[in-house]
């Protein structure tokens, strides 16, 4: 259990609770012959959330916080790694799947382990251009195979 | 009779060659997704619905359907199957209902055995999954003709209980359980409302008029949340992998666990049938039914085949029976579950009582395929043991890299927007970070599914009543649900208040 991260979701979802409750009141209430609106389902939630948002804090209280063993993360890589997949995402329909593909692949591939350049190009190349052919070659499909200039 | 005759043509259906194709690759598939640690069959599952697909894209909707359906289906139950591999040989789990064969498992392999352990865990798989289909058949009819009578009330209070079984045994904590399955409602209102065609949450963009979509969500928390986990958590050497010697269990093994088998099977297919209550449990649940019934428990925890044999057997048998709920009724009673029930919605196909009436060919095709698929995992799985051993060897740099890209192809072939991509990216991190502080994510996924329903039975059901919320207490049926599900949350808090130890569901 990590006192600080439930504190932090419990008041995060708290937040979320109570707007979601508050945005629900501007859903027009018109309710076709109906008592009930598109209203009522989301207040509702809204409400339940925020209430089990104070509980869980109350909780974080009741507890004692354990010895957390601090584990160490791997952020460079994973900086990296997400990092370039914001930008494959980005980058998609720019310069096309084929070539975005290609890239995130041999850049994920070097960031996870360095060295065997050639495996890794290998590898990326005959996935992004197996992939692309297989959909939109033979089943039809369409993507953004290759920059458009 | 008509049982019978339904059944023959869910053969035809089954017995196509492109669907016995879809059986085969989802069974293998299935092996190797519950042989890789760290892929567990929710992930399996949730990243291969968008390549079927595209895969079944040209065919008709209901034949399509049944067809990605089948192969779905199929890596749901070769997980299964997989999962006790790495369990035997090196003493990790594949996926999380395979923990407890590690325990006699991992001891048999030490003792030279493993091949015998790696049989006789597919063999009772086989068993398991024949005996939950046969309940399956028999079930399912009965099943969906008390359900077809259900009204919206009904309906609601049942989806209801469904939410609050798995909440009840999703984590280690009820309040974040359900804070979980409260947050998937939420995320499920988003976009257009169904009946009264108001926009909902949307604030003006398009992208979201017809909601977040929920195979971005579950393929996002699941798949890429592991993915995640493994880049940042560097993970511990995996241990040398036993060596298989003889693959063929001696008749001493065999008699040996013929009962477990029996048992286990039966055991894990009425946990299996209930909401909430996976394959995870039924493993825990055989293994300590047949510690309990051994003449001599103290066997039990050193290589044993009766605690390899009677656990595969349930986890299996808790597989097919969780399909009951999904096919007759409609309610998922699992992550994995719900993940196929968001596939076949995807389709445009509702499962529940009216499918076996309008879409007869995606039900019995689906059980019928079952039986084709499990007859193909028992023969690959004995002669192939070694070669699905060696896919724990799978490089994890190459791996990680391919499911991401995997997850952005299959997201972007379905949905079309960069959108979804970067929300696929956020629900990743936010799938680590809840699970990894014990917020279970599988009740949201499942609430997900079952937000819209939930939200169209209760105002449906009002509507009937003029507003009256004593409508959904005073049907006696509904009622009973309400309190089933009351207890469901109830009593393992009792349980808690008392000291005991309660075994909870992970994810499966």
């Amino acid at each position: 259990m990590n006192k600080k991260f439930d504190r932090v979701a419990g008041i995060a979802f708290l937040l979320i609770g109570i707007l979601f409750f508050i945005e629900s009141q501007k859903i027009s209430d018109s309710a076709y012959g109906s008592s009930v609106g598109p209203k009522i389902f989301p207040m509702g939630l809204g409400l339940i959330l925020t209430l089990l948002s104070i509980r869980l804090l109350y909780e974080t209280f009741k507890y004692k916080t354990e010895d957390s063993t601090k584990d160490k993360l791997q952020y460079k890589k994973f900086f990296i790694i997400f990092g370039s997949a914001l930008l494959y995402a980005f980058f998609l329909e720019k310069i096309g799947y084929v070539v975005s593909t290609f890239l995130f692949l041999l850049i994920a591939f070097q960031t996870l382990e360095r060295g065997k350049v050639i495996y890794s190009i290998i590898i990326s190349t005959v996935f992004s251009v197996g992939i692309y052919y297989m959909f939109s070659e033979l089943l039809g499909g369409s993507l953004p195979g290759f920059p458009l200039f | 009779m008509d049982t019978l005759q339904f059944l023959a043509d869910g053969f035809g259906v089954a017995f196509q060659w492109h669907n016995i194709l879809f059986a085969l690759i989802g069974v293998i598939i299935g092996t190797a997704v519950g042989v890789l640690p760290g892929i567990g069959p929710m992930s399996g599952v949730a990243l291969l619905i968008p390549v079927t697909a595209t895969i079944t894209s040209g065919m008709p909707t209901g034949a399509a359907a049944a067809s990605s359906i089948i192969l779905l289906a199929g890596v749901y139950y070769g997980a299964m199957y997989g999962g006790s591999t790495t369990s035997i040989l090196l003493n990790t789990p594949g996926e999380s209902s395979s923990v407890v064969t590690t325990l006699d498992g991992y001891q048999m392999a030490q003792q030279g055995r493993a091949g015998a352990a790696l049989a006789i865990s597919a063999i009772g798989s086989f068993v398991a999954g024949i005996i939950s289909l046969i309940g399956l058949v028999l079930l399912a009819e009965p099943l969906s003709n008390v359900a077809i009578k259900f009204g919206p009330a009904e309906y609601f209070s049942l989806m209801l209980l469904g939410l609050a079984a798995v909440s009840g045994l999703a984590g280690k904590s009820m309040t974040k359980a359900i804070m979980m399955t409260v947050f998937g409602l939420m995320l499920g209102t988003i976009g257009i409302d169904a009946v009264s065609g108001i926009a909902r949450f949307t604030y003006d963009q398009p992208i979201l008029f017809s909601g977040l979509e929920f195979l971005t969500i579950a393929v996002g928390l699941f798949a890429l949340g592991e993915v995640v986990k493994t880049v940042l958590e560097k993970d511990e050497e995996t241990g040398s992998i036993a060596k298989i010697n003889r693959i063929l269990p001696t008749k001493q093994d065999m008699k040996d666990s013929t009962v477990p088998i029996v048992r286990g099977s039966l055991l894990g297919f009425f946990i299996g049938v209930l909401p909430g209550a996976g394959a995870t449990l039924a493993s825990f649940f055989s293994y300590t039914t047949e510690k309990k019934l051994s003449k001599n428990p103290e066997k039990f925890g050193k290589g044993h085949i009766a605690g390899v044999a009677g656990p595969e057997s349930a986890n299996n048998a808790a597989s097919g029976g969780a399909m009951i709920p999904l096919l007759t009724l409609g309610i998922p009673g699992s992550g994995t579950t719900a993940i196929l029930m968001g596939a076949l919605i995807m389709y445009n196909i509702q499962p529940g009582p009216l499918l076996f009436d309008e879409h007869p060919e995606v039900a019995w095709g689906l059980i019928a395929s079952m039986f084709i698929g499990n007859l193909m995992l028992l023969v690959l799985n004995m002669p192939l043991v070694r070669v699905f051993a060696k896919i724990i060897q799978t490089p994890k740099k190459y791996l990680l890299p391919m499911i991401i890209a995997i997850s952005f192809f299959g997201v972007y072939a379905v949905q079309y927007t960069t959108f979804d991509l970067y929300l696929l990216l956020g629900c990743g991190v936010l799938g680590y970070l809840l699970s990894k502080n014990d917020y279970p994510v599988a009740p949201l996924v499942l609430a997900l599914v079952l937000g819209p329903m939930i939200e169209n039975n209760m105002r449906r059901a009002l509507t009937i009543s003029n507003g009256d919320f004593s409508i959904f207490v005073t049907k006696p049926l509904s009622l009973l649900f309400i309190l089933a599900a009351a207890a469901w949350l109830l009593v393992p808090l009792l349980l808690k208040l008392k000291g005991r130890k309660i075994i909870i569901n992970e994810e499966d």
